[in-house]
């Protein structure tokens, strides 16, 4: 593929105009990609970070866990007959430090089990993020609903709901703070979903979607790294079928000397994959050390598996654009580019 | 011996309602070796019959002959692959690629030939048929940077570096000043000879006649002598 090449030397400025804008829509594309992943994860690690299983909530609740509250009897025997099922609450709260400065937190508190933080009473495990905040182990936390002390029993990473970071605390506590005795929910891990009565069942990513808010971000921003996909398809069509319009005097005469038509399509595909591969690197590059520096604060997230999926359909739609604009080249009679260029 | 028959060969254009017959029968033999002129007066047909002697348009009527094979029966494919190992084209202008040295130009014909030679013999005889048309110093320049001389004799070796068996040239000297015109013509003839191609020239240019074996005129789409 000489021939492609060369001419990429040969008009350099062309196909680095075009590099370029790939370039920025795809950093684009991975930035808002990774704010996607990042929002996603401060709005819902907690959930996210569970494996596959089913959600059980109350019937009546309106498919909202807040208005959920799973009778006893059903968590009873539930709980017998999965041994790896849970019962869990969340709810949303804050806690004062010895400085009486409030930090909003989601108490999460659960049954026995592997898939949260156990703590005794009395006790409490904070997201780490509270300890950015300042908060150490054996701190004393307090709550106005609670008549006894918290004590801080250590961190967790990656523990957040709802955007506030996790608090994780014994069940008879959390009992006393939000003056409920039943619990929110049963999540039992595993493929088979066991069908339970008075109770609705979730997958995970349904149970990720009734979170308020979760829904309505992840949508507007996949939306957005979705559109900027399918505008770099676009620039890819308009860029060669530009380029080829151009040269439809030359791709007549390759013709004319017995040029396969496939070789010329060759030839698009070509520098196609020169432009995307290159353009893609740089934003890989980038977004990655972004990532470094990017604000505290900002919840930014980009996994390597999420930037080759994006950069994989960024060479699937680009090979689909400079195909499309391809197929006036198939329309292009020798004769007619031998004519013009003489006219 | 004849390596190339255009046997009754018509063709009618359709605009809009008005059908026009531009061939109405044309029958020419080419010899091999030879340089055929095809003269006659704007609009004759000339363009029209080479072209599609070329494989470059289909005939609406008749036979065209090559190597016993009869070449309006044949398919697209067929026929493109005729166009590249075995045809060789020379047009008004050179065509050249804007973005290939000339050295590259050839090499681009014999890729697209699949002349299935080894690297080294492919350069050497780009490097020959550079000596030949006396173009070996310029190998590495881009076509902007010749004059229409320079530029058509590179076209010349690029219709010729595959070896083709008949070489198509369609005014080869309209772009040229007389001195630079009969350069080619005479580069033609040569390479006509030692090659044994079978030359099918169209020209306007009187001067160029004394280059043909064989001179054919064109009225009105027939062949008048
Ligand atoms: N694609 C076409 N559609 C309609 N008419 C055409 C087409 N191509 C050629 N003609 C007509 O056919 C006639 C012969 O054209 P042709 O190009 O073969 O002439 P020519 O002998 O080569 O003339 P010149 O010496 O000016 O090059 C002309 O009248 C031209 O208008
Ligand atoms: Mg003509």
């Amino acid at each position: 593929m000489k021939i492609a090449w060369k001419e990429m030397k040969k008009s350099k400025a062309k196909f680095l105009i075009l590099g370029s804008i790939i370039f920025l829509v795809s950093f684009l594309t991975f930035i808002i990609s990774g704010l996607a992943n990042g929002l996603s994860q401060d709005n819902a690690a907690l959930i996210k970070d569970l494996p596959a299983g089913q959600f059980y909530l109350d019937e009546d609740a309106n498919q909202t866990y807040n208005l959920s509250k799973i009778d006893e009897d059903v968590q009873k025997k539930t709980l017998a007959d999965n041994p790896d099922a849970t019962a869990f609450s969340i709810q949303m709260g804050f806690v004062n430090d010895a400085e009486d400065k409030q930090h909003s937190v989601a108490f999460v508190t659960s049954t026995d089990s592997d898939l949260f933080q156990n703590v005794r009473e009395g006790e409490i495990i904070l997201d780490r993020t509270l300890e950015d905040e300042g908060i150490k182990v054996g701190d004393v936390l307090t709550n106005n609903q609670f008549s006894g002390e918290f004590v801080v029993k250590g961190f967790v990473d990656q523990q957040k709901y709802s955007h506030a970071p996790v608090a994780f605390i014994q069940m008879k506590n959390y009992q006393e703070i939000y003056r409920v005795m039943e619990m929110q929910a049963i999540f039992i891990p595993g493929k088979d979903a066991p069908t339970i009565s008075g109770v609705e069942s979730f997958s995970n990513k349904e149970f990720l979607n009734a979170i308020p808010s979760y829904s309505a971000e992840q949508m507007s921003l996949n939306m957005i790294v979705w559109f900027l996909v399918i505008i770099s398809g676009m620039l890819f069509a308009i860029f060669f079928y530009m380029m080829n319009v151009q040269k439809i005097g030359l791709y007549g005469i390759l013709k004319a000397i017995g040029m396969k038509t496939l070789s010329l399509f060759r030839m698009i595909w070509y520098q196609m994959i020169v432009i995307t591969v290159v353009a893609l690197a740089l934003s890989i590059a980038l977004s990655q050390g972004f990532s470094i520096v990017a604000p505290e604060g900002m919840p930014f997230h980009l996994t390597l598996d999420t930037v080759f999926m994006l950069s994989g359909v960024f060479l699937v739609v680009g090979f689909i654009g400079a195909t499309i604009s391809g197929f006036q080249i198939k329309k292009i009679e020798p004769l007619q580019a031998i004519q013009q260029g003489e006219m | 011996m004849s390596a190339f028959t255009i046997d009754e060969v018509k063709k009618t254009f359709t605009n809009g309602e008005i059908e026009e017959e531009i061939l109405k029968g044309v029958n020419l033999t080419l010899k091999e070796g030879e340089i055929t002129a095809l003269v006659g007066p704007s609009g004759s047909g000339k363009s029209t019959i080479l072209t599609i002697a070329a494989g470059l348009q289909s005939a609406s009527g008749g036979e065209i002959i090559f190597e016993g094979k009869d070449m309006t029966k044949m398919s697209q494919e067929e026929i493109r692959h005729i166009r590249a190992t075995d045809f060789g084209f020379v047009f008004q202008s050179s065509h050249l690629v804007p973005f290939l040295t000339v050295e590259e130009q050839l090499q681009l014909m014999l890729d697209v030939s699949e002349t299935k030679t080894s690297k080294k013999e492919q350069s050497k005889a780009i490097e020959e048929i550079l000596k030949l048309v006396d173009m070996e110093h310029r190998k590495d320049a881009y076509p902007s940077s010749l004059s229409g001389g320079e530029r058509q004799r590179v076209a010349i070796a690029r219709a010729i570096i595959h070896r083709p068996k008949i070489l198509f040239a369609d005014e080869p000297t309209a772009s040229l000043d007389t001195k630079r015109s009969k350069d080619v013509m005479e580069l033609l003839q040569e390479l006509t000879r030692t090659l044994h191609l079978t030359t099918l020239m169209v020209t306007h240019d009187e001067e160029m006649l004394p280059y043909a074996d064989r001179i054919i005129t064109m009225r009105d789409g027939y062949i008048v002598e």
